[in-house]
């Protein structure tokens, strides 16, 4: 198994922080700011020295919840700041962006540090996609097509032109090409049927998240049908899993943690907003309806002190099939960092050493 | 643009006459003449037909031996073929043209521009067969077969063509005779040749001919255009017509410069 640390930013949110999406830029503070990019190289140096083989950031806008609304220059940031783990932008959001600049980013990013850069490509949450004005009800097809243009502008060698529905192009023909042939390590980042698809038809890797085993499994066993009948097995890194996980140095600590947890989302949308948005962005697992998650804090999916949470792990294996984890080791944008460095150390120390062979 | 054109008019039938052939066409619009050769399933037309007929005079050709001509027992060739269609255009008095090639077709027109490059404005080539990976056969089986291998979204086609086997068999002889090896060199060794504006079109999802061979176009046409239509198989004009007759129109209308955008993204002024 293989441990990638999910980067958030960590901007420290001040008590009296309007606590409702999007927050005022009005409120933003400067040195804060700052503290957070500086504390995301403090902190990838200090994966990679406990032996994370990847660290992920993510794109999140107007809010401070996750401080990332780039993951290109995230990436770039960490990745000539380290020396040998592996950035994983999860990801770029597809439909709100122009899928041939993505790809040209990313082939930037492999050529500078070859071998170092893994690429997610993903839908969005649903509030994302205010931030851009993309119309819900467009943004699965928009990702569908960005996504396949991506690899094509990696792959093809000639100029070509793309007459897509939602992008069109005359003329492609990036440089650089990425380092790595035919490109980077790429997952379709998302639990929906569709994702399942473009990633077997694409022999790409599927990266799932948040969901209990059971529910992600749904996803994962779909993915793998459809690489059979592509004619093809996807490996074990082939199926990533972001969750987040409390671990203490005992079960008991690790269950006060939770009970401590705070079920809210730190800055929520509001409650009209968020209704209409859930019914105008439909969503699945693996084919099966199921509605968006917009409001309330994202699930724990591991917790325990490290020898149950190694239980837990090679559950997920078994369960999920996930080959990598990529994880949360507190709520962004809540509680102490040094709290989650204490937390990542044992993580490092009593469980990574553990979990290698599962 | 396509889409806000005048309405298009209804196709009628015509007949021509060349090299003892009687050789029907459908043809609609007004304009600089478009001439389509169609692909080895024979001649059906499009809602993108309609589309470029808006801009054009479109004349759609039943190739000799195709559709409900005659078995066509004579032509030995694709270079024949071509002299025929290019003989065929000169019988309606049409002395240059653009020319559009579908699949099959699309070698046909190849061969009609490398023998008579001087009347041959721009060149439009459909999913075109004259480079194909080794042993690749042309779609066979049931009506729902050959849908399900020709189309990415055969349910747009309302219904399933239906399969004369009369037509079907004197068709595959004919095709059997004149498609030529996967890599013709004769042929290639002629396209570095072309100067006229070209332009390939493959649809991502083609499961006849792989959307990679378009690459070989690039490679051996000096003046060559290659162009991906997202989610269409190898009958991208009935797949995406729309998207099919705006690209195709531009090129023809501008040929190189229609890399220039000229989309309007104005919001509100």
């Amino acid at each position: 198994m293989k441990a990638s640390y999910f980067e958030t930013g960590r901007y420290l949110v001040s008590p009296d922080l309007p606590r409702e999406w999007p927050v005022p830029s009005a409120a933003y503070d400067p040195a804060a700011g700052a503290e957070a990019f500086r504390g995301m190289v403090e902190r990838a140096k200090f994966v990679e020295a406990l032996g994370f083989d990847w660290v992920s950031v993510s794109e999140h806008h107007y809010s401070p919840r996750i401080l990332t609304p780039s993951p290109v220059v995230s990436a770039a940031w960490l990745v000539a700041r380290t020396k040998r783990i592996k950035i994983a932008l999860l990801g770029p959001i597809v439909p709100s962006s122009n899928p041939v600049r993505i790809a040209e980013e990313l082939a930037m990013l492999d050529t500078m540090v070859p071998g170092r850069i893994v690429a997610g490509l993903l839908r969005g949450t649903p509030n994302e996609h205010l931030s851009y004005d993309l119309n819900p009800r467009e943004a699965r097809a928009r990702t569908d097509e960005g996504m396949e243009l991506i690899l094509r502008a990696w792959t093809e060698p000639q100029p070509f032109g793309w007459q897509g529905r939602y992008f069109q192009y005359r003329t492609v023909s990036i440089w650089p090409r990425p380092q790595h042939r035919p490109h980077p390590p790429t997952y379709a980042l998302g639990t929906s049927a569709e994702a399942a698809d473009f990633a077997a038809r694409s022999r790409i890797g599927l990266g799932v998240s948040y969901g209990t085993f059971d529910l992600v499994a749904k996803s994962t066993r779909y993915y793998r049908q459809q690489c059979v009948r592509y004619g093809w097995e996807p490996g074990r890194d082939d199926i990533l899993y972001r969750a987040n996980m409390i671990l203490a140095e005992t079960d008991d600590a690790a269950e006060a943690a939770l009970g401590r947890r705070d079920a809210q989302a730190g800055f929520p949308l509001r409650a009209a907003l968020r209704d209409a948005l859930v019914q105008a962005d439909a969503r699945n697992i693996g084919g099966e309806k199921r509605p968006a998650h917009v409001s309330g804090a994202l699930p724990i999916s591991f917790c325990g002190g490290p020898d149950r949470v190694i239980e837990q792990i090679r559950r997920c294996r078994e369960v999920v099939g996930a080959g990598v984890l990529d994880l949360s080791l507190q709520d962004p944008g809540s509680g102490s960092v040094d709290g989650m460095l204490r937390a990542l150390e044992l993580f490092g120390d009593k469980v990574l050493p553990r979990i290698r062979e599962i | 643009m396509v889409e806000t054109a005048a309405a298009s008019q209804p196709f009628h039938e015509g007949f021509v006459e060349a090299d003892s052939f009687c050789i029907r066409f459908m043809e609609a619009g007004q304009g600089p003449p478009l001439l389509h050769l169609h692909g080895a399933g024979g001649p059906r037309l499009t809602r993108a037909h309609d589309l470029l007929s808006r801009h054009r005079r479109v004349i759609a050709f039943e190739m000799p031996g195709f559709g409900r001509s005659p078995e066509n027992t004579r032509t030995r060739t694709m270079a024949e073929l071509a002299a025929t269609m290019a003989t065929a255009a000169t019988r309606l008095g049409i002395d240059t043209f653009d020319l559009m090639g579908t699949s099959f077709g699309g070698k046909v027109a190849l061969w009609v521009a490398v023998q008579q490059p001087e009347r041959v404005r721009a060149l439009v080539l459909e999913a075109p067969a004259a480079i194909r990976p080794a042993g690749t056969e042309p779609p066979s089986g049931s009506p729902e077969e050959t849908a399900r291998r020709l189309y990415a979204h055969p349910e747009r086609l309302g219904h399933l063509p239906v399969i004369d086997p009369a037509i079907q068999a004197k068709t595959r002889t004919l095709v059997g005779r004149l498609r030529g090896p996967d890599r013709d060199p004769e042929l290639e060794r002629r396209l570095p040749s072309l100067t006229m504006p070209t332009l390939v079109l493959f649809g991502t999802l083609d499961h006849v001919i792989p959307p990679e061979m378009g690459r070989h176009y690039k490679d051996l046409i000096p003046n060559c255009h290659l162009v991906f239509v997202y989610d269409a198989g190898h009958g991208i004009s009935t797949d995406r017509p729309e998207a099919f007759a705006e690209v195709t129109a531009d090129f023809l209308e501008r040929h190189e410069a229609f890399v220039i955008s000229r989309a309007d993204t104005l919001i509100h002024p």
